[in-house]
């Protein structure tokens, strides 16, 4: 699920959500995303999701290919210490765990982990590999998931993502175990292979 | 099976009319000749609106407008050639078990609500422009068709309610309520609301959706009862009797004229 | 919806709603005065109850057939048991479902069946709690609550229904889970007319107790149970900060969960005779529950609301503290994440091996916390037994790698 369908799910009902549209193309090219210090190259069209200045992070950009409900992938590029993958109240009495730049893998996984059961409505998450992989020529790691979601639909997600001068980059793609997922995962694994920081 | 909130609530909007609103694979042609549906749970029900607006379920109206609705849609299937099987259960079937209707279910809950979200309620994806309706059960469809021997699955809904009048202002919450997990009930002045969608089983692909609307308060137009032969043949015949070929398919035969 | 459900006591939308027609303050209702409204084999008979019936079949339908549910035949037949004893005249037609969803909440439907989530599981101390939560909600069943409630509701004029619309919206946002739920039903107005108002919620309360006192159960039971929500409450909101009692401001004019309690308590001694011996069947409970538990907690504690977690675990750990409860203690503090958090998360995991049963993920999470410090030999030595204990652990080839590095 994309980050932005699990904001829709949680966020209190107002007219912002009334207005939907505002999805846009991205073409077979290189993009910068998320805060412009990551560069990606599909290998085909994907359509950019509208962002929400109230609710979304300037360090987070979701695509779909097929709408949020069937597939995404989501960017987190550049995220500071401190920081959480989405906007929260300092009082909500569930909140998804901050990053810290000393973060291992296994712990931003039991981050992930938190961000769907917290504000994905998963009733069932389980790892299903964390591996050490490499990202942007970086040493990172590689974490596949399943979940079972409230609407009943069962989800497959893969994370790639490296811990780079104490600053978190991810390339998130989830969808759907029938079909989407499998339909997804080559364009993908080239976008994480295209995957190269600006700066 | 379960209804799709954001069709019931984007069409409330429509109402005062009858409005039905079609989408097609671009190679989609309407079934013809002879072939094999299956009508998976077909959601229907008939209630009445209260004065606070709420809809009060009618146990006997939803008995006889389903019985009427059934059989207008094996009449007008049979028109086309084809062999319509109609489940109320998700077991039973010979070939599949009710775990895997289950799951092609859940998966098409989905894929409607995907539909409904970026065809209809104007969150276009620019990757899906001009390409008709562009989405698929996948493999899964394919492997159910073939151990179950249907050529089409289709899953519909249909409501109707009898009513006082309509209130705006409750219209809107209802939509906004539909974006937070929760959706209001057919809070329109009473009419019809109806979906269906109707899946290739040999490709699985989904290859047209239909939403049908109409309110009934407006003077001067004449709604169907579903509760009635007439009215149920109606529906059916505004839900399913005016499929549209697909895009190519078309514009193939305005060449070949 | 249940008396209890947390979510609907920290958002009160519809408790707002509730309390405009539910009045003020008023006396308890004794559980003397609570017959059952209906008999054994209880059918739907006039025109409305028949089509909230047939609504509620299909809703059972899709209940009965929702992969959110825990299959379980032991438990589920447990459970079943429990109905069958404090169900009242009609405990062999009543139904009951467990879903994976990690709230204190259950639901009765009008045409019987019942809908209790995990979290709940995880909370009772007790066989005679948890009998007492579903002798509640029998008791909506055996009074027509649903029937009542639906009633009430239809009388209300057109700002009512604006109101409760505006209720439902602000009820579905609240909590993902049983907003799914509403979503998984798809009759999301139908179920927030479950909940109910004061009158009826105390009627449920007052028959609770008395359908629990004649199975044999303590009836004190209810009372602690609230006990334990409102400590529940109160520590969640300290752990970020913030009072309990701001969330009542709103709709001051709601019982407060102490004022039920002390209901439950006086009704309670009144119900007891003189003589019989009354149990909470503990053993039995932990017994029954022993499988799952480990499944129940590590739901509760991911979704790091850190003082309902630390309320929960310390709850459980009144039995005795074990390697398990002190591996959790450490995920709690681990997951909130504030200043000196880790430091204590590093101590619950070193706590947490010192005992036989610490699960292996003790092991890995102590490995990273000391070598996150430096002692990279201790790191190591946990790493290796981590791997010892779960050689096929999906994150077993990273740990390998910190093992190597």
């Amino acid at each position: 699920m994309l980050l932005a369908a699990m904001l829709s799910v949680a966020a209190p009902a107002s007219p912002q959500f009334l207005s939907f549209g505002g999805y846009t193309l991205v073409e077979a090219r290189e993009h910068k995303v998320g805060d412009g210090n990551m560069a990606v190259t599909p290998p085909r069209p994907w359509n950019r999701a509208p962002r929400s200045i109230f609710f979304d992070l300037s360090e987070v950009e979701d695509w779909t290919q097929n709408g949020v409900y069937l597939d995404g992938i989501s960017f987190v590029t550049d995220l500071k210490d401190k920081k959480a993958l989405i906007r929260q109240y300092r009082r909500d009495d569930r909140q998804v765990p901050v990053f810290r730049s000393d973060m291992t893998a296994p712990e931003i996984a039991a981050m992930v982990e938190s961000l769907y059961r917290i504000r994905g409505g998963a009733v069932d998450f389980r790892t299903t590999s964390l591996q050490p992989r490499q990202f942007m020529g970086y040493p990172g790691f590689q974490q596949d998931y399943d979940h079972l979601d409230g609407d009943e639909v069962r989800r497959r997600g893969r994370v790639v993502g490296a811990v780079i001068g104490g600053r978190l980059y991810m390339a998130m793609f989830d969808a759907t175990q029938m079909h989407y997922f499998d339909a997804g995962i080559g364009d993908f694994e080239a976008i994480v292979r295209s995957a190269r920081l600006t700066h | 099976m379960r209804r799709l909130g954001f069709a019931l609530a984007a069409c409330l909007v429509l109402s005062g009319c009858v409005s039905t609103r079609q989408f097609a694979d671009v190679e989609f042609s309407p079934p013809q000749g002879s072939y094999k549906l299956l009508v998976l749970r077909p959601d229907i029900s008939v209630g009445s609106v209260t004065t606070g607006g709420l809809v009060e379920p009618r146990a006997d109206w939803t008995d006889q407008a389903r019985t009427q609705v059934i059989a207008a849609l094996r009449q007008q299937q049979a028109g086309r050639g084809g062999d319509a099987t109609i489940m109320d259960k998700r077991s039973g079937l010979g070939g599949v078990d009710a775990e895997t209707v289950a799951e092609l279910e859940r998966l098409h809950y989905a894929v409607g609500s995907s539909i409904v979200l970026h065809r209809y309620n104007g969150a276009y994806l620019p990757t899906k422009r001009r390409q008709g309706l562009d989405w698929t059960l996948g493999q899964d469809a394919v492997d159910f068709g073939r151990k179950t021997g249907f050529d089409y699955v289709l899953f519909m809904h249909a409501e109707d309610s009898f009513a006082s009048d309509g209130r705006v202002a409750l219209q809107i919450l209802g939509i906004a309520g539909c974006f937070v997990g929760f959706c209001a009930p057919n809070v329109g002045g009473g009419g019809q609301l109806a979906y269906a969608s109707l899946v290739d089983l040999r490709t699985g692909d989904v290859v047209w959706f239909n939403v049908v609307q109409a309110g009934s308060q407006v003077a001067g137009i004449k709604m169907g009862d579903m509760r009635t032969a007439d009215g149920a043949a109606q529906l059916v015949d505004r839900l399913l009797g005016r499929m549209k070929p697909g895009r190519n398919v078309r514009e193939r035969a305005g060449k070949a004229k | 919806m249940s008396p209890i459900d947390r979510r609907s006591f920290l958002h009160g939308g519809l408790g707002a709603v509730a309390a405009l027609y539910a009045g003020s303050a008023q006396a308890r209702v004794l559980p003397r005065d609570m017959a059952p409204l209906i008999g054994p084999g209880y059918r739907a008979q006039d025109e409305d109850e028949k089509g909230l019936w047939q609504l509620m079949e299909r809703v059972e339908e899709e209940v009965s057939g929702s992969n959110l549910l825990i299959r379980d035949d032991r438990l589920t037949t447990y459970l079943g048991d429990i109905i069958g004893r404090v169900g009242g005249p009609a405990a062999k037609d009543m139904r009951i479902y467990l879903a994976r969803i990690p709230e204190f909440n259950a639901v009765m439907f009008p045409t019987g069946f019942a809908v209790v989530f995990s979290g709940l599981l995880l909370r009772m101390r007790n066989e005679a709690q948890l009998a007492g939560v579903i002798a509640h909600e029998s008791a909506h069943f055996l009074r027509k609550h649903q029937l009542r409630g639906w009633r009430d509701t239809r009388r209300k004029t057109d700002i009512f229904s604006f109101l409760a619309m505006g209720a439902g919206v602000a009820g579905g946002a609240t909590g993902v889970y049983a907003g799914d739920l509403v979503r998984l039903a798809q009759f999301g107005t139908i179920l927030s007319l479950l909940r109910y108002n004061r009158t009826l919620e105390a009627e449920a309360d007052a028959m609770g107790v008395r359908l629990l006192a004649d199975a044999g159960y303590d009836p004190m039971s209810m009372s602690e149970t609230w006990e334990q929500l409102i400590g529940e409450l109160n520590l969640s909101a300290k752990y970020r900060g913030k009072h309990r009692e701001r969330d009542f401001a709103l709709f001051s004019t709601h019982p407060s969960p102490e004022s039920r309690m002390a209901d439950l308590k006086l009704s309670a001694a009144e119900v007891r005779q003189p003589g019989k011996s009354y149990r909470d069947f503990r053993d039995r409970y932990l017994a029954e529950l022993a499988g799952i538990r480990p499944q129940l907690l590590d739901d509760q504690v991911k979704l790091n609301d850190p003082g309902a977690s630390q309320y929960v675990v310390e709850t459980l750990a009144r039995d005795g503290w074990n390697g398990f409860l002190r591996f959790h203690e450490g995920e709690i503090w681990r997951l909130r994440g504030k200043k000196g958090d880790e430091e204590r998360a590093a101590q619950g995991y070193a706590a947490a091996v010192f005992y036989a049963d610490a699960p292996a993920d003790a092991w890995r999470w102590h490995g990273i916390m000391l070598q996150k410090r430096g002692r990279t030999g201790e790191a190591k030595a946990a790493f290796t037994r981590y791997l010892q204990m779960a050689p096929n652990a999906p994150d077993a080839p990273f740990v390998r790698q910190m093992l190597a590095s």
